[in-house]
């Protein structure tokens, strides 16, 4: 397919950006190395894509950077994406927590993984420049049996503008189809869903006036304690012990938590013995007349939603609750040791898998492939 | 020119490419990040019959180098890749290849040398290696790899020395980008030519002995003939060039500059940062101020030019990304310096930047030249430091743990002399749960991950005070990662291959300074944590210990993999599992060769305790802890193994793992018995329970093993549940017996 088009360039770098902006497990990587081949190999430009690396793993924040320019020009740059000339976000929720938009420009197209409008979403999220496009895309996964990136992936390619929808079925055909023959049904519908969804939208223009750019952003005047080569002890060593339990790991979880029914409890400690995340907290007290430790209830910040408990509990006494019907969890409890509760939380990805690669690179979830 | 196609690949996949149309002999290799996926692309690449290359996953990359050069003096075409801590592991190795004058390849995807462990990208392995007699090629981007990769084989063999291609981890290794690939394989392999060898142990016709003993002046004169070999890899290479140009198009050279001819000040640069600094001349340029770039593409021979680069400089900013601590300068720094000396006039300046993989942006190259450009520029400086903040106060989370504390009188152990037994009383799951959480919540672990659920039940057996020593591995990245630790109790990592003999330093400096009086009274149980790949490049510093009958635990969680670097086979990986370095294909089933049996090593070497221990059977698990630590602090090592969860490599359901490990119990894969003072006891037996199950029923519950249960794999099935039976019969016949 031979296509004629000039690359919207506005930089004078001459490069065209794009910056995917995700949480592990909704497949940013791969859709991020599809762009890439897009440009390569079918819009025939000089091409360039990489992911953060470290982890592709449930809840911790990652970013896909993909760089192209003329074919003529030479790809000199290997740095991450700073000022992109498009903006993929796949969740929205980083939006609250990390300055996503800070280095936007009025040139910059963004799309929103989000079921508000552009209007509303402008809003919410205080976002003053650039074009704005939303989409659905989880609902519109769900529909298709398809997954998240793969309708980002049609959102994004239109709108770029001068991708033609076929352009991406055939690349979704030829990186997710021959390797998953049976999958390529449900993902092409999510592509060409998210296509036209974009395709029938009007680019919304987002400008100052909706509000101050990223007011939610943390400006607390404090400045974050770092360690840097004054303060920090020599070698790396570490003396703040058990800090690990400033993380909160609740993003991991996948919409589902371990229910406590209390009075079904017979603190016979399975549960503690399985959970990989130490959350139950057993404190002395007495069961049935007799002195023992008393199970109080998980400490719901650690817990990373893997029901491990809930399988091995004899009593069912821990059973698998939908997180959304419980905006507060009965028996919460906070971590028994703790000396203190004055201080916030980081929320926190698991991270096990520093460098998985090629044999997870591609995973076959559900109906896609991440 | 040759036909070439297309491809959007990284310099890890170029250079797996590049080996598969070479169709290496054998590739000897250990994975390390972030050279990994050369590995895993070309087993891939040959589980589908695209090459023959025979892949020998070694037990460490000490052993990797050792296949190499077996192979190689063999007659072989040899291949290899690795990085940071691996090189440097094999380094010993590297001179025998080079002065015994066997070439080969050896890709070095660039990272930051240990400690502090740290798996991004910079320089500071592959400068270790100048000294070693290898050709160095420094490739800067991933077509270069690929290039450097054909041309640098045929270097090799016309010169008969190793070359290593290095290229910058991550920035190299991992982006992917528009490349060219000769279309035909036959292409490349006539390009380099028919392998022959110089020598070869082979040859049956004319004998040969490799490596003799050697004293002066016979050694003087081996180093003069390497030395004049590099001398002709000097005066080849740029003509290998020109004939790799004429095939591909792509023209190189020894050195290469960007806009030095009329540069007042020039940046020196190796691998990526070369591009980015191309981009930073352009705009420094454009403010009139007169810049320009050079690099190296050969670090061994260093080419003599190097002055020709500089015409018109007043500055020179050798940009290095490594130190050579109180040398003010990296190693490239001091090259440059050297290989300019008295031929210019120009201000040599060094700036030490981007390490452990920091990124290097265009403006960082635009600031640092702007810096040098001012009058009292410092000669040498670390680009990119920062000094702290100690901003908001840093909560204390928790209080040190007393030794009271951790001593509830839960699980209790007497010696019976007479039956030469420690006997535990207590012990009970429910009154365990008393026990202090010596690791923090909070830690990165997968969701459903099996490590902190047997760090849990080891720690719950283990009273009064804990000192732990981690090898490298899942259960240290996870719970250590800087500025936080999962640690309420002292804590140590060392590399995997030298935790065990860590670990004994530390019990050893402890005897001999309570001996001296110079330690408090109390006692301490000291805990060596490890992954099963731990202890297969472990292997030998686990012995060691062993055999000194060391005061320690070794507890090894055995998940069947090299989990943290996403899953490559381990020894302990099942026969026919899959994995990313044994992948399933028309020409390959799996892994292929059988799990490693480590409490029978283990329990070879007399120690008093070896144990196995599953988290399906808890209370079996916290007895055995305590009975470890009682055995390690009266009596010398203990060793425990657990067989360890893994929900994301082996595919299954986090919540369902406690199961999965049940069903290896209850087919006899993973069979519960201890080692007391040499006498076998077997914990557990499925049939007496009537729960024994065929092997393949719990293989059919891990998504890397499920094929194994289909009809097409039934004869590997069947291998495996022979050899499973076979191991647990003699299991139970040693039980059996009095003596045994």
């Amino acid at each position: 397919m031979s296509l004629n088009f000039t690359l919207p360039i506005t930089k004078e770098s001459g490069y065209f950006e794009i910056r995917l902006e995700s949480i592990g497990g909704l497949g940013a990587n791969l859709c991020g190395k599809m762009l890439g081949e897009l440009g390569a190999l079918y819009l025939k430009l000089n091409a360039l894509s990489f992911s953060s690396y470290g982890s592709e793993k449930r809840g911790s924040p990652v970013k896909s950077h993909i760089r192209w320019c003329s074919p003529d020009k030479f790809l000199r740059l290997c740095s991450p994406v700073v000022k992109p000339d498009m903006l993929g976000i796949f969740h929205e929720a980083l939006l609250k927590n990390y300055p996503l938009l800070a280095d936007a420009t009025e040139h910059t197209c963004i799309v929103l993984h989000t079921n508000l409008s552009s209007e509303n979403a402008a809003k919410t999220y205080h976002i003053s420049r650039g074009t704005l496009f939303c989409i659905p895309a989880l609902e519109i996964a769900m529909a298709e049996k398809s997954r998240i990136n793969m309708v980002m992936l049609g959102a994004l390619t239109a709108a770029l503008g001068f991708v033609p929808l076929e352009m991406a079925e055939q690349l979704c055909k030829n990186t997710v189809g021959k390797k998953y023959p049976q999958l390529i049904e449900a993902n092409l519908n999510g592509l060409h869903r998210g296509y036209e969804h974009i395709r029938k939208q009007a680019p919304f223009i987002c400008s100052p006036d909706a509000a101050a750019v990223n007011s939610d952003i943390n400006t607390d005047n404090k400045p974050p304690f770092t360690w840097g080569y004054k303060n920090a002890p020599i070698g790396g060593i570490n003396p703040r012990i058990g800090s690990t339990v400033s993380n909160d790991l609740s993003a991991s979880r996948e919409g589902y938590i371990p229910l406590f029914i209390k009075d079904r409890c017979i603190n016979c400690g399975l549960c503690d013995s399985a959970c990989p995340d130490f959350v139950f907290q057993f404190l002395p007290g007495t069961y049935k007349d007799r002195n023992c430790m008393v199970n109080m209830g998980p400490d719901y910040t650690h817990c990373k939603g893997c029901l491990r408990c809930v399988e091995v509990c004899p009593t069912n006494a821990l059973v698998t609750a939908l997180e959304k019907d419980y905006p507060k969890k009965p028996y919460d409890q906070p971590n028994k040791d703790l000396l203190t509760s004055q201080f916030s939380y980081t929320e926190h990805g698991a991270d096990a898998s520093i460098t998985g690669e090629s044999y997870l690179t591609e995973k076959q979830v559900g109906g896609g492939v991440l | 020119m040759e036909k070439q196609k297309i491809l959007y690949e990284s310099g890890n996949e170029l250079a797996a490419y590049a080996a598969k149309q070479i169709n290496y002999h054998v590739m000897g290799y250990y994975p390390i990040t972030p050279s990994t996926q050369i590995a895993e692309n070309l087993d891939s690449m040959r589980a589908e019959g695209l090459c023959d290359t025979v892949l020998i996953a070694a037990e460490g990359e000490h052993s990797a180098a050792g296949i190499c050069y077996g192979a190689s003096a063999a007659g072989g075409r040899v291949f290899n890749a690795t990085s940071a801590n691996g090189l440097l592991y094999a380094l010993e190795q590297f001179p025998v290849q080079s002065g015994t004058r066997f070439p080969m390849v050896m890709n070095v995807a660039c990272r930051t040398v240990s400690g502090p462990l740290c798996i991004k990208g910079d320089h500071s392995d592959i400068m270790y290696l100048l000294n070693a007699g290898w050709i160095i090629l420094f490739a800067y981007t991933p077509q270069m790899v690929y290039d450097f990769n054909i041309l640098g084989l045929k270097l090799a063999e016309k010169v008969n020395l190793p070359v290593a291609i290095a290229f910058d981890g991550f920035f190299t290794s991992h982006q992917k980008q528009k490349c060219e690939v000769f279309e035909e394989d036959t292409v490349v392999q006539t390009f380099i030519g028919e392998k022959h060898a110089a020598y070869s142990l082979l040859n049956l016709e004319e004998p040969i002995t490799i490596g003799s003993y050697m004293n002066e002046p016979d050694v003087m004169n081996n180093r003069y003939q390497l030395h004049l070999a590099m001398d002709t890899a000097r005066n080849i290479l740029p003509s290998l060039f020109a004939e790799y140009a004429a095939l591909s198009g792509r023209a190189y050279a020894p050195i290469e500059g960007y806009k030095q001819e009329d540069a007042e000040v020039i940046l020196v640069l190796l691998g990526s940062a070369f591009n980015t600094a191309k981009e930073a001349v352009d705009l420094l340029r454009e403010e009139d101020i007169k810049a320009g770039a050079v690099t190296l593409t050969a670090l061994r021979p260093f080419p003599k030019t190097l002055i020709n680069y500089f015409p018109s400089a007043k500055i020179i900013i050798v940009c290095d990304r490594q130190d050579s601590y109180g040398a003010e300068g990296g190693n490239l720094s001091i090259e440059v310096r050297s290989a300019i000396y008295r031929k210019t006039r120009a201000h040599v300046l060094t700036r030490i930047y981007g390490l452990g993989g920091k990124d290097f942006f265009v403006e960082d190259i635009i600031a640092m030249v702007k810096d040098a450009l001012l009058p009292r520029a410092a000669v040498f400086a670390y680009y990119g430091i920062t000094e702290g903040s100690d901003g908001e106060k840093q909560p204390t989370y928790f209080a040190p743990l007393t030794e009271e504390e951790q001593s509830p009188g839960i699980t209790v152990c007497n010696y019976d002399g007479e039956a030469k037994k420690m006997i535990v009383t207590g012990g009970k799951l429910a009154d365990t749960t008393a026990m202090p959480i010596r690791i923090a919540p909070g830690h990165g672990a997968c969701p459903g991950c099996g490590i902190p659920v047997n760090l849990n039940l080891l720690l719950k057996g283990i009273e009064g005070n804990v000192v732990v020593l981690f090898q490298t591995g899942c259960g240290m990245i996870i719970t250590t990662g800087y500025p936080k630790t999962a640690f309420r109790i002292p804590y140590i990592h060392n590399l995997f291959q030298n935790g065990a003999a860590t670990l004994s330093g530390v019990e050893a400096v402890y005897n001999e300074l309570k001996r001296r009086g110079e330690y408090p009274e109390g006692d301490i149980t000291f805990l060596m944590i490890s992954g099963d790949g731990g202890m297969d490049i472990g292997m030998g510093s686990a012995i060691g210990t062993a055999l000194r009958s060391q005061h320690v635990i070794l507890f090894e969680y055995d998940n069947g993999g090299y989990m943290n670097t996403g899953y490559q086979l381990s020894y302990s990986t099942p026969l026919g599992a899959r994995s990313s370095t044994s992948h399933l294909g028309k020409a390959q089933y799996g892994k292929t060769f059988f799990h490693k049996d480590t409490p029978e090593i283990m329990a070879a070497t007399h120690i008093p305790y070896v144990a196995t221990v599953a988290e399906s059977n808890p209370a079996d698990f916290i007895k055995k802890a305590a009975k470890a630590a009682a055995y390690s602090r009266d009596f010398g090592t203990a060793y425990i193994k657990a067989l360890s969860a893994c929900p994301l490599n082996w595919s299954d359901k986090p919540n369902l793992e406690r199961n999965v490990i049940a069903a290896a119990v209850d087919c006899c894969y993973f069979p519960l018995y201890e080692v007391e003072q040499g006498i076998t006891t077997l914990n557990y037996d499925p049939s007496v329970k009537n729960k024994k199950i065929p092997v393949t029923d719990w293989l059919a519950m891990m998504g890397r093993t499920k094929h194994l249960a289909k009809a097409e794999y039934a004869s590997i099935a069947a291998e495996i549940q022979a050899e499973v039976d076979r191991r647990f019969e003699r299991l139970k016949a040693r039980a059996n017996h009095p003596l045994l």
